[in-house]
């Protein structure tokens, strides 16, 4: 071929290259009303402004000391400087060197906290473990000398996201909104992060997702939807930086739902035109209002936007920190009530009870996912009103369908305790509702011995046993 | 040599003239060309077999005895393709090496001979019905369950279903024996198939989407899974490890993601993982802490 086509095919190449992926330098914003009602431009303006300056871009993330985000830190001293490369010693009781083993590590941000480079922070732009050295991106002004002490930080943010752009954005999004360039294709759809709720969780029904929750899902997939196991292709300390972006991303999602939310009601998408209808005042002079308004609400100190922040984010904090206490893990006070025919019978008769957990309403009579609130309209409590569409929507205002328990597949897994903890505590985002407060433990064991033999019900032992594949003649020569 | 000198003059055109075209240096680099390539791949050959350690040759023996047989087959025919290709380069490079020195030969116009004809189709075709006989016992061994070992047939250890993008296994009971259906005391486990070392065991391979291809490279085995049909495989690690399982037919865009492992262990270690997974399966938050430590960090 001539050096032209070649020229030309790679152009094409990288074309299509360029034309499937999405920009990874620049972080998504809220563009739809599915979250929240169109705001006005400039208050979108604001919002991407706050973002920006609070979490910044996928390639240049802030990390925001707010948040309780295991940022990664470690600290150590100089041993001796050779040429550019900085020998080092990291201090032992640093927690993360883990992910400084990594070479992820690079372009994390390093600063000197005492010597001739004091307060000086650089990119460092490689680092060698076994060699113990970094060099910086920029040239120190001034060689460090032996005892120097300086801080590394952000490498578990940085290795965290350029895991989480490869394994996990294709369909959670690059900010987390759970529309990446393969979510169209999936059902149910892949988890949109910025409501900050995960839906299996071992804590109570009032808190958010633990570190271990997301890691477990991680770890373990989840059956029955398009979310695999990525165990043990990623090793614990990459779970770990990857449970912090997700987190991370949780976050900033949350908080730029609330600012939407709460310039929503005073700068709608539409206001000026609504207002220039009703008043004699011209667009622009509405405009011009608008931006006053705005720029009196962005600068306002004590009641303005930059309050309206410090309290959302101290919600946020309260209740990330609040997943990671030992007292918010739903434990059952009492053992398993063991799994006899006459527990399952109490767990069906409460099952179909209208009065109780009412299961039936949603899961019917024996359990297909068929009850008869699938077939009813249901309200939309945010919007006001009513869905659509007949049957169930979660907190992403998506269809969801009760689960078919004769199939014996349990999105958030399959113990005994995992079935327990969604019955008592609902599953988050859902209409499944927690039935801890009139429900009893002992009731609730009945209903997971009733829950896990659905799948069994009609199968007589002598039938499962006629069916054992041991003696299965094969009728397959196929060769790869 | 000799040939060239009482040769003939060519005649003017005909099929000669092809050969005419062209100036001796460059029917010497073709010369050269043909037979560079047997002279490095022997030399390639020798260096990676006789040194090991640079690791050019093939990767390391099998872990099973049927996938050494599978090795020996291999090594075989590779014996018997390097033998053809490196006699037919010398063959070619011979007859450039001896075009290149003279104007005046002409090829021997071979087209039609009966016995020449006889002799390519026969040849080949020894070798090749040989190669089907010879590995007709692996095979069955490999692919025909009625050739299984007995042992493997008798007690598939588990089910492994292929899914968009991982593997979902499925075991029995401990004590039990795997049903076509799940059971209520089944053990589930992803992307880590355990499997006891020293032992034929059977697992049935199944697809819940798309085609995939369950691949244990250090075992030989690779079968596709196909949505449908349930394809039991058998093996017998004959060495304790953590061996690669990865997806080899391109599922979808996930595909990479289908990276597991085998565990191969001793016997009394498979049945302990057996129980932990049972304890695990059975937690109820006032199981033995122990017993769950691991899956329920
Ligand atoms: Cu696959």
């Amino acid at each position: 071929m001539s050096v032209r086509v070649w020229q030309l095919l790679v152009v094409v190449l990288a074309g299509a290259v360029a034309g499937c992926a999405e920009d990874a330098s620049k972080m998504r914003f809220a563009q739809n009303a599915v979250l929240a009602k169109p705001v006005h431009r400039k208050a979108q303006a604001v919002v991407e402004k706050e973002l920006e300056k609070h979490f910044g871009t996928p390639l240049d993330s802030v990390a925001w000391l707010k948040l309780p985000v295991n940022y990664g830190k470690a600290e150590g001293k100089v041993k001796s400087v050779d040429g550019r490369s900085v020998i080092v010693d990291f201090n032992a009781e640093t927690s993360d060197l883990e992910g400084l083993n990594s070479p992820e590590l690079s372009r994390a941000g390093l600063l000197f906290t005492s010597g001739a480079n004091q307060g000086e922070s650089f990119l460092l732009a490689s680092y060698d473990p076994s060699e113990k050295s970094f060099e910086t991106l920029l040239p120190l002004k001034t060689a460090p000398a032996e005892g120097d002490q300086f801080v590394v930080a952000g490498q578990n943010l940085r290795h965290g996201r350029k895991l989480y752009a490869r394994h996990c954005q294709h369909c959670h999004g690059i900010n987390g909104d759970g529309d990446g360039t393969t979510a169209k294709y999936l059902n149910p759809r892949p988890r949109d992060y910025r409501l900050g709720i995960f839906k299996f969780t071992s804590t109570n029904k009032d808190t958010k997702a633990s570190r271990d929750d997301l890691k477990r899902i991680i770890s373990h997939g989840i059956p029955g939807t398009y979310m695999p196991s990525f165990v043990p292709m990623l090793k614990d300390n990459e779970l770990a930086v990857i449970v912090e972006y997700i987190r991370w991303l949780a976050m900033r999602g949350e908080l730029e739902v609330q600012l939407l939310k709460d310039l929503k009601n005073d700068y709608a998408a539409d206001r000026a035109r609504k207002e220039a209808k009703e008043s004699k005042a011209s667009t622009s002079e509405i405009e011009n209002q608008i931006a006053k308004q705005l720029e009196e609400y962005v600068a306002n100190p004590t009641e303005g936007l930059a309050a309206f922040i410090e309290t959302v984010t101290g919600d946020m904090v309260s209740a990330w920190e609040g997943a990671e206490t030992a007292d918010t893990v739903i434990m059952p006070p009492v053992p398993r009530v063991p799994d006899t025919t006459a527990s399952r019978e109490r767990g069906k008769a409460l099952f179909v009870k209208t009065d109780g957990g009412k299961c039936i309403n949603c899961h019917g009579p024996t359990g297909r996912g068929n009850g008869f609130q699938t077939e009813d309209f249901q309200k939309n409590d945010a919007a006001g009103g009513f869905y659509e569409k007949r049957g169930l929507h979660d907190a992403w205002d998506q269809p969801i369908k009760p689960r078919d328990l004769t199939r014996g597949i349990y999105r958030g897994g399959r113990r005994p305790i995992d079935i327990y903890r969604r019955i008592s505590q609902g599953i988050k985002g859902t209409p499944m509702p927690p039935v801890a407060a009139t429900v009893k433990p002992e009731e609730i064991w009945d209903l997971v011995n009733y829950v896990l033999s659905v799948p069994f019900e009609s199968a007589s032992p002598k039938a499962a046993k006629a069916h054992s594949v041991a003696g299965q003649p094969s009728e397959h020569g196929n060769a790869n | 040599m000799s040939s060239a000198k009482v040769a003939k003059p060519g005649k003017p055109g005909g099929e000669n003239l092809v050969f005419q075209r062209g100036g001796f240096t460059v029917r010497k680099f073709w010369c050269a060309f043909f037979v560079f390539w047997p002279i490095v791949a022997i030399i390639y050959s020798l260096i990676s077999s006789l040194v090991p350690s640079l690791g050019w040759w093939f990767p390391g023996p099998s872990v099973t005895e049927l996938g050494q047989r599978i090795d020996n087959l291999f090594y075989l025919i590779l014996y018997i393709v390097t033998a053809v290709f490196i006699g037919t380069q010398i063959a070619m490079g011979y007859v450039l090496w001896r075009a290149s020195h003279s104007k005046d030969e002409r090829a021997w116009f071979s087209h039609g001979s009966h016995s020449l004809e006889v002799i390519w189709s026969v040849v080949p075709s020894v070798i090749l019905l040989f190669l089907a006989l010879y590995q007709m016992d692996v095979w069955a061994l490999f692919r025909v369950q009625a050739y299984f070992p007995k042992e493997a047939r008798d007690a598939p250890i588990a089910e492994v279903t292929a899914r968009q993008f991982e593997w979902r296994i499925r075991y029995p009971a401990p004590g039990k024996k795997l049903q076509l259906k799940p059971q209520p005391d089944d053990l589930y486990d992803v992307n880590d198939l355990h499997a006891p070392i020293n032992r034929a065991v059977m697992i049935q391979l199944r697809s819940e989407d798309v085609q995939h291809s369950f691949f244990l490279p250090h075992l030989r085995v690779k079968q596709d899974a196909i949505p449908g049909q349930i394809i039991p495989i058998w093996f017998k690690a004959e060495k304790q490890g953590i061996f690669e399982l990865t997806c080899a037919e391109l599922c979808g865009w996930g595909h990479y993601k289908m990276r597991a492992q085998l565990t191969a262990e001793r016997e009394v270690e498979f049945e302990a993982y057996l129980k932990k997974l049972q304890a695990d399966q059975n937690y109820d938050g006032h199981a033995t802490p122990s017993a769950v430590a691991k899956k329920d960090e």
